[in-house]
């Protein structure tokens, strides 16, 4: 154990250098472990945005592009479909519920979904949880609103307040249903999904606010004050999508058959479990690259820690002849200078794990509230520490390299008189 | 010199470690999964079944046709047309097979997951063969399992081979409403509660 100690020491002496290469592997370590962590959250947060639904419901388009925006609020919908053909899908018998969604407002950069009660109802996350109001209640009203946990936390919003809405989905600068202000009736307990940036109104509001709209702009000199709407035939005649839950899961596939058929226009029906499948089938090459650069990262910065080792054994020809000359034998050395590599990596990993920890818990806020990603504060994972153990691995092949060259050095510095 | 040689042959192994292209396909769409050996196994306590075992004995989907001449229609014909309502009709309304209720079995399938807890998949349905949700027509209500896993399973993808264990449970729940039986909406269906499963493997 003698030479563990020698090794500390003799490191010590080296700590700028051999302190640079190990901020090299640390900050290696928590770039590959950064991209897992978070390619293994955005999974589990995606996967956790649904339950309990059989199938999404869309206009024609592609099965990702339809659970992307019908549940994840991402990218915008291509088509509608028209109100009948939504009916002929709830009221088949093989289902037991439905749910309509319209988006494409928004109130302060968040979506407005235009739902019926039985969203609140019906609707499932996580591991079939259902919804919560952490205030309030259902709409009622038409110009009631319920809040997701998100919208009423970082706008301020409290029961009772009044809301806005905006016409399309993007920034500022969107024309505003300035004249018909919506009540703030309940907010939704946090989910971890991306209800909680949601503004839910009822359909009803949504066709009341784009009455005297015409191709998204307010007719000039034509307004409908708020009071008057209800004189008009208020039932949606569009909707963006549907989720329907069967009384069979096993009826699935052919009740998507049955919606793929429906003769009246064309629609598709995907399973989400399916399409979040096909989703990462998409991702998985992206993630795959990413990880791959990631550990070629690593790869530099061991590169440069056997570099710095190498090169520090010129200096060091004569501590390493002293140790050989107090009685080292080459196999010391050899241990010596490997020890000295696989302390600097382990040590590196260390410390890239407390700054991906540390990254984490700062980042966190801003990833959930923009992207409605979840990140978990936790130390490390099983696949983490595979992860980890590779790096651990590949320093200790690495620092062999210095130790076998120090161990050949030794044995013909300890030759040479010449110092 | 052959420290760096050594070095970069290092690094590419790392990154080639890591690029690992996904697997291909095993399976081409209608592909159906071969038994073991087939029939029972003595020395565990289930048995080993096939996708037949699961439709009762004298169901017989074409049994409207018996007397109708299909290779005369031609496919315009409105015969031929009621001939095929008919027979999804008759599809959709597969019956299943009680004697299986409660029986503890082994069948190879086709996973269609339905239900995840973060990344582990806690409920899907196993389908006789291959892409059946997609490409061809719907698998019949006695083709298709209702699986609970009592663990989640990690890294099981749509379209995955596996082996399920466990107790199956013939639901025969009767049609509710005269409309429900009109459209053959019964909720008949296999269930099953797995205890184990595992990837299949051909042998």
């Amino acid at each position: 154990m003698q030479w563990l100690a020698l090794a500390a020491r003799s490191a010590w002496n080296r700590r700028l250098t051999l302190g640079l290469t190990l901020a090299a592997v640390a900050l290696s370590v928590t770039l590959l472990l950064g991209i897992e962590r978070v390619r293994r959250d955005a999974r589990a947060s995606f996967a956790n945005s649904i339950s309990g639904t059989d199938l999404v419901v869309g206009a024609r388009t592609g099965p990702v592009q339809l659970v992307l925006y019908a549940v994840f609020r991402i990218g915008a919908a291509t088509n509608n479909i028209r109100w009948d053909a939504f009916r002929a899908i709830a009221d088949d018998p093989a289902v037991a519920w439905s749910i309509p969604l319209s988006l494409g407002d928004s109130h302060r950069g968040f979506p407005v979904l235009g739902t019926t009660p039985a969203y609140f109802e019906h609707f499932r996350y996580g591991d079939r949880r259902a919804l919560e109001f952490s205030a309030g209640a259902p709409f009622h009203g038409l110009f009631d609103a319920v809040l997701g946990a998100e919208v009423a936390d970082r706008l301020g919003y409290r029961r009772g307040d009044r809301i806005i809405l905006s016409h399309g989905i993007g920034g500022a600068g969107l024309p505003e249903h300035a004249d018909k202000p919506f009540t703030v009736v309940g907010i939704l307990a946090p989910t971890g999904t991306p209800v909680d940036r949601t503004v839910h109104v009822s359909l009803e509001a949504i066709t009341a606010i784009h009455l005297d709209w015409q191709g998204g702009a307010p007719v000039p000199g034509f307004s409908i004050p708020p009071q008057y709407v209800r004189k008009f035939d208020l039932s949606p005649k569009e909707i963006t999508a549907a989720l329907v839950g069967l009384k069979s899961r096993a009826a699935v596939f052919r009740m998507q058959r049955r919606i793929d058929d429906y003769a009246g226009e064309p629609l598709l029906a995907v399973l989400p479990g399916v399409a979040l499948d096909q989703l990462w089938e998409v991702v998985g090459t992206v993630e795959r690259t990413l990880l791959a650069v990631s550990a070629m990262v690593v790869a530099v910065g061991l590169a440069g820690l056997v570099a710095v080792i190498l090169a520090g054994l010129n200096e060091r020809r004569r501590e390493l002849a002293i140790l050989r000359s107090v009685g080292a034998r080459p196999g010391d050395i050899f241990l010596l200078l490997t020890v000295d590599g696989l302390i600097v990596t382990v040590l590196g990993c260390a410390v890239g794990v407390l700054m991906l920890a540390a990254l984490t818990a700062a980042v966190r806020p801003f990833a959930q509230s923009h992207y409605g990603l979840g990140i978990h504060l936790q130390l490390l994972s099983l696949p983490e520490l595979r992860l980890l153990g590779a790096v651990v691995l590949v320093g200790l092949v690495a620092s062999l390299v210095p130790g076998y060259r120090a161990y050949r050095l030794s044995l013909a510095d300890g030759l040479t008189p010449r110092l | 010199m052959r420290l760096s040689t050594l070095l970069i042959a290092l690094a590419l192994a790392v990154a080639g470690v890591a690029a690992l292209p996904a697997e291909p396909p095993k399976h081409r769409v209608g592909d159906r999964l071969k038994q073991s050996n087939g029939g029972a196994k003595s020395g565990h306590n289930y048995q080993e079944i096939g996708w037949n075992a699961l439709i009762p004995t004298g169901w017989d989907p074409a049994a409207p046709f018996r007397n109708m001449n299909l290779g005369a229609l031609s496919d315009a014909d409105v015969r031929a047309n009621n001939a095929l309502e008919l027979m999804r009709k008759a599809w959709d309304e597969a019956p299943v097979e009680a004697g299986w209720n409660g029986q503890r079995v082994r069948i190879p399938g086709f996973v269609v997951p339905l239900e995840r807890r973060d990344e582990r998949v806690t409920e899907f349905l196993l389908v006789p063969y291959f892409g059946a949700c997609i490409h061809v027509p719907p698998p019949p209500a006695n083709q298709i399992i209702d699986v609970f896993p009592n663990e989640p399973v990690p890294n099981m993808r749509t379209m995955d081979a596996v082996w399920v264990i466990g107790p199956i449970e013939a639901r025969r729940s009767e049609p509710k409403t005269s409309s429900d039986r009109r459209m053959g909406m019964g909720t008949a269906g296999y269930r099953m509660k797995a205890e184990l499963i595992e990837p299949y493997k051909d042998r």
